[in-house]
């Protein structure tokens, strides 16, 4: 009997040849293919790679299109004449990101040390949760709540009562912008209650990470639940709260929409601590349409994109190596 | 002061006096009427099986029990006369006399001195005798020719029996009367559970220590008095040679043929 | 037993266990005192949750009734119709093709990769999730819009939501995987299944659970982004007809109308489409609780 496929097995004639059969029998073009087969697995994983390769080729696609050399970090922004120096928005981020990682930095430890330390556990159980809803909140929904409540707040009580008593520091006295309550202040307390999920998250899993016995040993020697906090439980997390401080910073600075609608979108550097200004998301996301045909604005634009995501992603890649475990906050979105 | 001085008075007088102790926890007992007294230079190792009480038993003494959310303490404890569960007694003073000695050596990151100083910098500013002490206090504990050439290296840098004996000096700093010690020779090896022992010898000249083990070797072996515990109660108290030889209760004969070593 | 004790007169100073030094004082007096005021700032971070969600509900609601929310007429400034079906059609699309790409990106580099490669792949994952939404949103407009010459439409939005959503399901499908317990997943290789069938009839079955808590998390952090879609659409009345329509979207809506004069119709508008945002998140979240809920549950029951 003829072996071929779909006969039936006879004991007494050597196998047929499979279909997986490899050597000098296989055609050319099933070993291609079958090379090809090993390959395709490995190809759904490149697609984050793919994806962020593609975001930083379009940014520089578009951002290489003018010529905005050595002017482009200066402070002169005028599309009008072809200046493009972002140095403005760059001083509005760092002016808004670092004030608001400071502020939620504070709360967060505080809120941290609260949860491990002080609180009965079956309290901070059902506490700690309201502090994460923080983070499940859409950025435009803090924008427009923002918008209505707390503005009027900065305009009518908090500007001209600072500028009042506070005259004396540089920045705060002279004269007061009108502003309608959008500027600096109100960027930065928006954004502190926007990082103030992600810090308080951090210190509190990092400060719970301290064995239990490491914490009873302090307090056995006579110290209290303060000084075990400060003296071994925080210098034993201290990589926690370090991360917790980079990747804060990484949200307070990419913050775009709520920014966009709270700081007044001014293009010329802040002249006092209650200016209005704009940081480089927002700018970004605000002018977009007005770039659509003029191509060295687009290109400006990208090139702010460009800045942006290397210092989000160098501050990202710093803070998620302190923390070792694999994607340890990808449940919180983080 | 120096060593021995005021550290355990030579009458034999009574330093930690236990009367009607009781652990609950919910409805379950986890200690039920214990009462017993704890002379000064001695070493009581407390015994039993599993589940028995014993760790319970020592955190009640230095007010650690108390951290264990849902136990509630009742009965008296009293150091040198003194309540310490009345409500005009600070929990830091009584931590800061009765010290204690974990299972696993917890040693903080810190240097090796910063270590054996941090109960003492909590109280003192004296850089002078803070020195002192944690020199005295690292003799004491068996450590010093170890590591007197580099007290400022991490103390994680240290073997395992080495940071249990950094521990011990650590509450040594302190100069607490009562020392108790739950099971600190139970996560190292032989060598260095010998050192421990040995150290523990030397110490009950002038502390009172109180050693939670579940080796009745290791009770035989430093021991001066043994305390057998079953399911919360005080089962019997007596001399390490009456308790382990002639046992008065069959609980006890039961648990310590069973687990003789 | 002998019951001598010391009388108090003749204890040590250090002994006393009632004494108040003045260091032992402010010690336990801060510690006291600190020890009210940090759980203090729970106000603090508790407040502005419960004041937005008063203040949103106490404007939307009260003008809010079914024929508004179902009505598409594309003249009616107060119809919420037309942007909440088509938010629904934007997220079941861009859903679509994040948990596609997602799902095969994550399993893929569970099982096929080598652990140097998955690194750098799960590198890149958590940089695509650490990019800022204005950052995609551009990527979205640059290629989309521009390159591919879609320009301002349905599709372009779609897509570019759809890669901002993806590193979320990457993850969840990766790390689930990535846990299914050795045992498990040696035993089906081991007894000659290939990879595929694994994946299929052992892997997918158990890692269920958790891709469908992480879909659900992107779907929640998909449906309250803005920058995304607003770079790369533009404002339509209708539902959206072809591919390249214009649309109009919860999200959309509240950036274009927050700013209107106080109680206008176009800000309550504002307020409801915030409020129906709101509702969706919050329904997103309970719905992966519930589900995680469960996994626990059936993953208890997986290790007896």
């Amino acid at each position: 009997m003829q072996a071929s496929l779909g006969s039936e097995f006879d004991p007494a004639q050597p196998l047929p040849p499979s279909s997986t059969a490899s050597g000098p029998s296989e055609s050319a073009g099933r070993r291609i293919a079958r090379g090809l087969g090993r390959l395709i697995p490995f190809v759904p994983a490149l697609i984050p790679a793919v994806i962020i390769v593609g975001i930083i080729g379009a940014l520089l696609s578009a951002g290489l299109q003018a010529n905005l050399g050595r002017t482009f970090f200066s402070f002169v922004w005028n599309p009008a004449q072809n200046d493009w120096g972002i140095g403005v928005f760059l001083v509005g981020s760092f002016l808004t990101a670092i004030p608001a990682l400071t502020l939620s930095m504070l709360i967060g430890l505080g809120l941290a040390i609260a949860s491990t330390a002080f609180l009965p556990r079956f309290v901070s159980r059902w506490l700690d949760p309201f502090v994460d809803l923080l983070a499940g909140i859409p950025s435009v929904v803090y924008g427009i709540w923002a918008y209505v409540t707390l503005r009027p707040f900065f305009s009518d009580t908090f500007n001209p009562w600072v500028h009042l008593h506070f005259g004396f520091v540089p920045g705060v006295g002279g004269r007061l912008p009108s502003t309608g309550g959008q500027g600096l202040p109100l960027a930065i307390i928006i954004l502190t209650l926007m990082a103030l999920p992600i810090t308080t998250l951090l210190i509190r899993d990092s400060l719970r990470s301290v064995p239990q016995d490491l914490w009873e040993s302090g307090l056995a020697l006579g110290a209290t639940r303060w000084e075990v906090v400060r003296h071994i439980a925080l210098p034993y997390s201290n990589r926690g709260v370090l991360s917790a401080a980079l990747l804060g910073f990484g949200r307070a600075f990419g913050e775009t929409v709520a920014v966009a609608m709270l700081i007044g979108g001014a293009s010329t550097l802040p002249t006092s601590v209650f200016s209005t200004s704009n940081t480089i998301p927002a700018t970004m996301f605000s002018l977009l349409d007005s770039a659509r045909n003029n191509s060295h604005f687009l290109s400006a634009l990208a090139d702010m994109g460009l800045v942006l995501l290397a210092i989000t992603l160098v501050v990202n890649i710093l803070g998620r190596r302190l923390v070792s475990s694999l994607y340890a906050y990808e449940m919180a979105g983080l | 002061m120096t060593a021995g001085e005021g550290m355990g008075s030579s009458d034999g007088g009574t330093v930690l006096s236990v009367r009607g102790l009781t652990v609950a926890a919910k409805s379950k007992k986890l200690l039920d009427g214990i009462s017993l007294d704890f002379p000064s230079q001695s070493l009581t190792a407390v015994i039993g099986p599993s589940g028995c009480g014993k760790t319970t038993f020592v955190r009640t003494l230095n007010r650690m029990a108390e951290l264990t959310p849902g136990l509630r303490v009742s009965g008296s404890v009293k150091y040198l006369g003194q309540e310490i569960y009345s409500p005009g007694t600070n929990p830091v003073l009584v931590r800061r006399r009765i010290g204690m000695v974990f299972q696993r050596p917890t040693v903080f990151p810190k240097s090796i001195f910063e270590n054996a100083a941090f109960g003492l910098r909590l109280v003192h500013e004296d850089e002078a005798e803070v020195d002192r002490a944690v020199t005295e206090s690292l003799q004491r504990a068996g450590l010093w020719d170890e590591v007197k050439d580099d007290l400022d290296r991490p103390a994680l840098s240290l073997s395992g029996g080495q940071q249990q004996r950094l521990c011990i000096a650590r509450a040594l700093a302190t100069r607490p009367r009562v020392i108790l010690l739950d099971e600190p020779t139970s996560a190292l090896d032989p060598a260095a559970t010998q050192r421990v022992e040995a150290t523990m010898q030397r110490l009950k000249e002038d502390h009172v220590l109180i050693l939670v083990t579940h080796n009745v070797g290791q009770a035989a072996r430093v021991s001066d008095r043994v305390a057998f515990l079953h399911a919360g109660r005080l089962v019997e108290v007596g001399p390490t040679a009456e308790i382990l030889e002639r046992p008065r209760d069959p609980l006890t004969e039961q648990f310590i043929t069973g687990r003789f070593a | 037993m002998a019951t001598a004790t010391l009388p108090s007169a003749a204890l040590d100073p250090d002994d006393v266990l009632t004494q108040s030094s003045g260091r032992l004082l402010w010690r336990t007096g801060f510690d006291r005192w600190i020890g009210w005021l940090l759980p203090l700032l729970f106000v603090v971070a508790i407040y502005p949750i419960l004041d937005l969600v008063y203040y949103i509900s106490s404007r939307a609601i009260p003008t809010l009734s079914w024929a508004i929310l179902t009505s598409t007429n594309p003249t009616a400034t107060d119809a919420l119709g037309v942007p909440i079906i088509t938010t629904f059609e934007i997220m079941a699309a861009a859903t679509l093709l994040a948990v596609a790409l997602g799902i095969f990106g994550g399993v893929a580099t569970a099982e096929f990769l080598s652990t140097r490669a998955a690194e750098w792949v799960r590198a890149s994952a958590n940089m695509l999730a650490g990019a800022p939404s204005v950052v995609v949103g551009y990527f979205g407009y640059i290629v989309f819009v521009t390159s591919f010459g879609w320009g301002l439409s349905y599709i372009a939005g779609v897509v570019t939501l759809a890669f901002f959503m993806t590193p979320y399901v990457f993850r969840t499908a990766d790390l689930a995987f990535s846990s299914i317990p050795r045992p498990i997943r040696e035993a089906a290789l081991g007894s000659g299944s290939r990879p595929v069938q694994y994946i299929l009839r052992v892997g997918a079955p158990i890692a269920f659970p958790q891709i469908l808590t992480g879909v659900f998390l992107a779907m929640a952090i998909g449906v309250g982004e803005t920058a995304p879609l607003v770079l790369t659409t533009t404002y339509g009345v209708l539902v959206p007809q072809t591919l390249y329509s214009p649309v109009s979207f919860l999200t959309g809506l509240i950036w274009a109308n927050f700013s209107q004069p106080q109680n206008s119709g176009l800000q309550i508008l504002a307020f409801q489409a915030a409020f129906l945002l709101m509702v969706l998140v919050v329904g997103l979240n309970i719905v992966v609780r519930i589900i995680s809920a469960q996994y626990r549950k059936r993953l208890e029951g997986l290790y007896q």
